[in-house]
């Protein structure tokens, strides 16, 4: 009841020294707009970035660097580790290229063969090849032969046996073809089993599913790869992992310093963030105490009255308080559409892919600047509530 | 209603020194006092100490008898209750400032309504009444800015009235007045007052007015003290 008087009166007068009060929200406004978009272009910027980082599974790719020897027990080793979301033993690149023919006239496609299965990053949705003799196509390669989903491509694999040519040719069945912006060069993607029975034919040794010849008797339990395919959890597992090879002797490249690089920048954008910011609304503060104090000098009479009226100090501080209130809520009203504005302006300068925001605010964020405004101006109005609480009802009762 | 037993207010000191002192005086409800004196001589300090809104020197009696029971005053100050003295004069005291003393911010209604929106009555119609009463009810919806000096003291008339105290001071009421508006004024203050049974007790310099309204009249005996000071005394309390 009281309080809704208090509210009442706090908003007649704050209305009927609109100028007073226009003054007061425009030297917050002109602190809190800019802040807005800054704070929204750090987000923004940031945030677009990380995505990026994230939403591109070659950034989490960790590439083993030279020669290297690893059976399949340690590579299903390292795809248990917590850190790991996708792990595959990669044949000899050697063994691991197959020549394409298009199903229309056309040169034939070399292409390299990449292991793939459940889990693949690269693949995300697409469909996995069941059987042996299903793949999926990179897109470049795919664009080159002509070829889409439900197709069959015809392959050969060579080799040389005793200095002359072999070759074998085989049916395969497109089932997915690669996004570009998942894998750039001309591939394909099939099960490790294609990959092995390449890699046998290549050494000379006969494979059975295929009716290949050759030498009979496989040294597949000891297989050894030369190195894997694997790719870490998430962009903090990155430089997890990198250590972890680094330690085990194993040179691998990552996009760890990429990664190190947006979050330095996210980083270093916040520390200017928080200057600018901490010096804007240090102004803003000095401005709304100064701004406060003065309104309590200007209707000192008027409280004065209040008070004989008898209004307890509670309500003098609440009248103070709620015309700051009042100041903080309207600026952040003005404040906020000039953000969104701006907003609109910098997204469309600056949009470069869908999705992807140079200035964005979320609404917790925005909440988090109303509050803390609020609060702000509720501890500016503190020292003139201060003043007006200590009016006393007989000081400028007798000035005319 | 409101009793003082040697109450004394006393400001600055030495040759400086101002004292208000009131040997006996006993308000009741009906009354109507005027209480003349030449500027200075004490007239807006003891209507302070009426008002409730200056503390008293210590010792002395000064209580109120109001619905609630007596009051003690001087302890309330002397326990800085300041909360408490103001919902006192909230709902036991009218003040009539000199010039109005009405919030700019607020239409005539806005000001007449205050005292008993600060009491939470609702509105029975007495705003109007008032302002009928006192002929400015064609202004009820103007800011005080808009109105003649004499119409902002009849609505700092009837506010210090809306809320029906049992006491009403007026500071020199008619002080910025025409001759013709001030008796008009002083009539309307004095006959409203007494419709609703409220003491009143107002300063005036002009005793003529004063006892042509009707007013008991009390006097300041302002005398200069061996040590240089002043001692103002009220005299002819009833």
């Amino acid at each position: 009841m009281r309080a809704g008087l208090m509210a009442r009166l706090a908003w007649h007068d704050y209305r009927a020294d609109w100028r007073l009060s226009a003054c007061a929200v425009l030297a917050l406004v002109a602190v809190l707009a800019p802040l807005l978009v800054l704070f929204g272009l750090k987000s923004g910027l940031v945030g677009s970035l990380t995505d990026r980082l994230e939403q591109d599974p070659g950034v989490r790719e960790i590439v083993p660097l030279g020669g290297g020897r690893y059976s399949a027990a340690r590579i299903d080793e390292l795809r248990r580790l917590p850190e790991v979301a996708f792990a595959l033993p990669r044949t000899r690149q050697i063994a691991a290229t197959a020549d394409l023919y298009p199903n229309r006239p056309g040169p034939v496609v070399s292409v390299e063969m990449l292991p793939t299965g459940p889990g693949d990053p690269l693949l995300g949705a697409l469909p996995q090849p069941q059987r042996l003799d299903e793949v999926l196509l990179s897109r470049s390669a795919a664009e080159k032969l002509g070829a889409g989903v439900g197709d069959e491509l015809l392959a050969a694999f060579g080799r040389l046996d005793g200095g002359v040519a072999e070759y074998q040719r085989t049916r395969l069945r497109v089932v997915g073809v690669l996004p570009l912006a998942a894998f750039q060069r001309d591939a394909l993607f099939g099960r490790l089993e294609l990959l092995e029975a390449v890699e046998d034919y290549r050494d000379g040794r006969a494979v059975a599913a295929f009716d290949w010849p050759g030498m009979q008797g496989s040294g597949a339990a000891q297989r050894i790869y030369p190195g894997f395919r694997l790719y870490a959890r998430d962009l903090d597992a990155v430089e997890t992992l990198r250590q972890r090879f680094a330690a085990e002797g194993q040179e691998v490249a990552t996009q760890a310093e990429a990664i190190a690089q947006v979050r330095s920048l996210s980083r270093n954008l916040g520390v200017v963030f928080w200057i600018i910011a901490g010096l804007g609304l240090a102004g803003a503060f000095a401005a709304m105490t100064a701004s406060a104090l003065a309104a309590v000098a200007r209707k000192h009479r008027e409280l004065s009255v209040l008070r004989l009226i008898g209004f307890p100090t509670a309500a003098l501080l609440a009248f103070v308080s709620l015309q700051a209130l009042y100041t903080g809520l309207i600026s952040l009203l003005l404040g906020g559409l000039a953000y969104l504005a701006a907003e609109t302006l910098l997204n469309q300068l600056f949009m470069q892919q869908a999705g992807e925001y140079a200035c964005r605010l979320e609404w917790h964020q925005y909440l988090l600047a109303a509050a803390a405004t609020l609060g702000f101006s509720l501890l500016a109005a503190a020292a003139g509530g201060w003043r007006a609480a200590g009016i006393e009802a007989s000081e400028g009762l007798r000035d005319v | 209603m409101l009793r003082l037993r040697d109450v004394r207010k006393s400001r600055g000191s030495g040759s400086q020194r101002f004292s208000l002192w009131v040997p006996r005086l006993d308000l009741y409800p009906g009354q109507r006092l005027a209480v003349v004196g030449a500027s200075g001589s004490g007239k807006s300090t003891l209507l302070d100490l009426l008002a409730l809104v200056l503390s008293p020197d210590p010792g002395g009696e000064l209580s109120l008898r109001s619905a609630q029971g007596e009051q003690d005053i001087a302890a309330l100050w002397r326990a800085g209750r300041q909360d408490r003295l103001a919902e006192l004069r909230s709902r036991e005291l009218g003040y009539v400032l000199q010039t109005g003393g009405l919030l700019g911010f607020l239409d005539v209604r806005g000001n007449i309504g205050l005292s008993r929106e600060l009491l939470g009555l609702g509105d029975d119609g007495s705003v109007r009444r008032l302002a009928e009463q006192l002929e400015i009810v064609d202004q009820l919806d103007k800011r005080p800015s808009a109105l003649s000096v004499g119409q902002r003291q009849r609505v700092g008339i009837a506010r210090a009235l809306a809320h029906s105290p049992k006491l009403v001071l007026a500071d020199e009421p008619t002080a910025s007045l025409d001759p013709l508006n001030a008796a008009r004024v002083m009539q309307l203050l004095v006959e409203q007052s007494q419709a609703r049974g409220a003491c009143l007790l107002l300063t005036t310099h002009d005793l003529q007015l004063a006892r042509s309204v009707g007013l008991s009249l009390l006097g300041l005996q302002v005398r200069r003290d061996a040590d240089g000071g002043v001692t103002a005394t009220l005299e002819g309390a009833g």
